[in-house]
């Protein structure tokens, strides 16, 4: 229930979800949250919606995309109160006294540029740049003006994450984090951290709006994500999108001078980006669908584990989670392990424990491949050659290695029948960066 | 590419061999595999004879509420359920029933009309409530029996005090006033006839046994139950 009206600013909001109270305030703008002309549209999440899958008996019609967000039919109307950026004005709100190195600062300052003049870019940097830290200044300066800022990723990980970092570094400022799990209740924040898909409940709120991970829902595959965008923030109101591996629609932005860019290959401890090892295995597809795994790769296991070298097993459906884990017992290989998946009640808990150093591996699929960091692992991925690990993915996937400065460096191992195209561009994509990294 | 409807992967149509050995017609499946694997069908296994639930171990037959209610409850009445009440079948109501996913019908408005279309009954659907048709905008019972023929005989009383089900013990919530009403030009349609009660979920069994009463009253000659799940 929404009782106050700053909970209204730059949002859109079902208007049964207001209290009495509210619903008779002069400044709320309503919206009809399904437009009927020119085919039916939903006005939140942006979906041309097909009649037959949308139509409800009492001849209303209902958005069946967005619906995660509570239902939206043709009864409903969106709230929402234009953004007053109500800042108390705070001087110099960056408490983070950390340095920058030269390249990093570089880009700093081009944020900064960016967010003043509205502009809309991407900064290209690898796993690892520190693309959190070159935020800063430019935040920095927006806070300053008042202006109000959003930090949006398709990730809720990459956002809870990012919300201590952010916090940290403007302990003055309020933040505020929301995603689909949270409990945090909403709240009127000059900084606002959240997954892509709370962005659906925003309507021109943020001056100034970074979007992480771009590329982890390919623009061709998610209309809705992109929309959410554009609608949260302020039609004049500067854009800064993070990424490590553009995608293609990104670069035709770019072709098109939509889009300005940036660049950073080198990571922020000055050292070059850990290269992949493929290691050919035969039958590895048999052997992990039954429950084996080869001998080579059990001692592999059983090496990092007596090593004490912690590490990340990538392996690339759910079902192979449990039969990887069952061939690694089976070798009695005596580690503290856990399998983690994307929809795993656990997660949090499973990943924590990671952090905590209580477990030598996790067996986990793609999901951990961005803004999770544990530093000093090494990893591991089995059946790299599966079409489901992306070039970018495998290239975020190699990016967990060797973030921290005390280990530079690891293993990042790939296992698989055949050297994929995708293996092959991941591959390549890391050598560029390396090769651009040496000529600085 | 077709969707899962429940869980939107893409939809590859396989052809399961168990439909080549049986011959049955080929069907689209609206879910995929892992999601259908995830609700328990309760057609081929032991279950309450009563109330259709799963039999477990030590399980008297009629389970214990059935004998409770062969005791308390006038009329002859059983019910049949399709999938038991299981995790996946909660967040199945959630989806449908509480976030208004109406589109979520066709999971299983398909099989409920394979499996009724040869049945002779009336079949009746459990109403609700104006203010729920309202919001809701959609019954729940009669999206699922859309390819069925079925017959609105039942309405919900207006004006029923609010009293949570948890709240009350189990004499009041069978002694509790009767929630439902006749929609009277209807009533020709189950004088001496077979009747199918349709419901989403039994919980308690109350529900159904107030509508099975109801249509006992008015001249059924039998009152059965179907649930999509118990
Ligand atoms: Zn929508
Ligand atoms: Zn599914
Ligand atoms: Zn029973």
């Amino acid at each position: 229930m929404i009782n106050h009206i700053s909970e209204l600013y730059g949002r859109q909001i079902p208007l049964r979800d207001l209290s009495e109270k509210l619903v008779a305030n002069p400044n709320i703008v309503l919206r009809e949250a399904i437009t009927v002309q020119h085919g039916l549209t939903c006005v939140r999440c942006g979906t041309k919606l097909r009649r037959s899958t949308a139509s409800l008996p009492n001849n209303q019609y209902y958005c069946y995309v967005c619906i995660q967000m509570g239902r939206v039919d043709t009864l409903t109307q969106l709230a929402s109160v234009h953004e007053p950026n109500q800042f108390k004005g705070i001087n110099d709100p960056l408490s983070w006294k950390g340095e920058l190195t030269v390249l990093q600062q570089q880009c700093a300052e081009k944020v900064i540029e960016v967010f003043q003049n509205k502009r809309r870019h991407l900064l290209w940097a690898v796993t690892g740049a520190g693309k959190t830290e070159m935020l800063f200044k430019g935040i920095n300066w927006a806070v300053e003006n008042g202006l109000r800022v959003g930090i949006a990723s398709p990730r809720v990980d990459v956002c809870i994450e990012l919300f201590p970092r952010l916090q940290a570094a403007f302990e003055k400022v309020p933040v505020v984090l929301l995603h689909g799990k949270s409990e945090q209740p909403y709240q009127y924040s000059q900084i606002t951290i959240c997954t892509t898909h709370q962005l659906l409940r925003f309507y021109h709120a943020f001056d100034v709006l970074v979007i992480d991970e771009v590329d982890v829902f390919p623009y061709s595959g998610n209309p809705m994500l992109h929309y959410a965008v554009q609608n949260a923030v302020k039609p004049d109101g500067a854009r800064l999108y993070l990424t490590a591996t553009p995608d293609k629609s990104l670069f035709k932005a770019i072709s098109r001078k939509k889009l300005s860019v940036s660049y950073l290959p080198i990571r922020y401890h000055g050292h070059f980006l850990p290269e992949i090892t493929v290691n050919r295995t035969k039958n590895l597809d048999q052997l992990v669908d039954s429950g084996n795994l080869p001998r080579k790769i059990l001692k592999r296991i059983a090496q990092l584990v007596a090593d004490k070298q912690r590490f990340l097993i990538f392996v690339p459906h759910i079902k192979d989670l449990e039969l990887v884990g069952r061939a690694i017992t089976n070798a009695r290989i005596d580690a503290r392990f856990k399998t983690v998946y994307s929809a795993d009640p656990q997660r949090i808990e499973k990943v924590a424990l990671m952090r905590n150093e209580e477990l030598d591996f996790l067996i986990t699929t793609t999901i951990l491949e961005r803004g999770v960091t544990f530093p000093g692992i090494d990893v591991i991925v089995l059946k790299a050659d599966d079409e489901i690990f992306s070039a970018a993915a495998l290239v975020q996937i190699a990016g967990r290695v060797g973030r921290n400065s005390d280990r530079p460096t690891g293993r990042v191992l790939f296992y698989c029948q055949s050297k994929s195209g995708n293996i092959k561009s991941c591959d390549q994509q890391i050598k560029l960066m390396n090769r651009k990294a040496a000529k600085l | 590419m077709k969707e899962c409807l429940m869980c939107k992967a893409p939809l590859r149509n396989e052809i399961r061999l168990s439909e080549i050995i049986r011959a049955t017609p080929l069907i689209n499946d609206p879910i995929c595999q892992g999601c259908s694997n995830d609700f328990l069908d309760l057609a081929d296994i032991p279950t309450c004879l009563g109330c259709g639930r799963k039999q477990t171990e030590g399980m008297s037959q009629p389970c214990r509420d059935c004998s409770r209610w062969q005791q308390s409850y006038p009329f002859n009445f059983s019910n049949c359920a399709l999938y038991e009440y299981n995790q996946q079948m909660k967040d199945f109501m959630k989806q449908y029933k509480f976030n208004g996913d109406y589109y979520l019908r066709k999971v299983f408005s398909g099989q409920i009309h394979r499996q009724l279309k040869k049945c002779p009954d009336v079949i009746v659907p459990i109403p609700v409530g104006t203010d729920t048709m309202l919001t809701r905008g959609f019954n729940q019972v009669t999206g699922l029996l859309e390819l069925v023929n079925y017959s609105n005989i039942l309405k919900v009383k207006a004006k029923r005090k609010a009293v949570r089900q948890s709240e009350k013990n189990r004499r009041q919530r069978i002694e509790l006033i009767q929630p439902f009403e006749l929609i009277q030009s209807q009533k020709y349609l189950i004088e001496n006839q077979s009747i199918l009660l349709v419901d989403d979920v039994y919980t308690t069994g109350t529900t159904i046994r107030h509508a099975a009463s109801l249509l006992y009253h008015a001249g059924a000659t039998s009152v059965r139950g179907l649930t999509l799940a118990r």
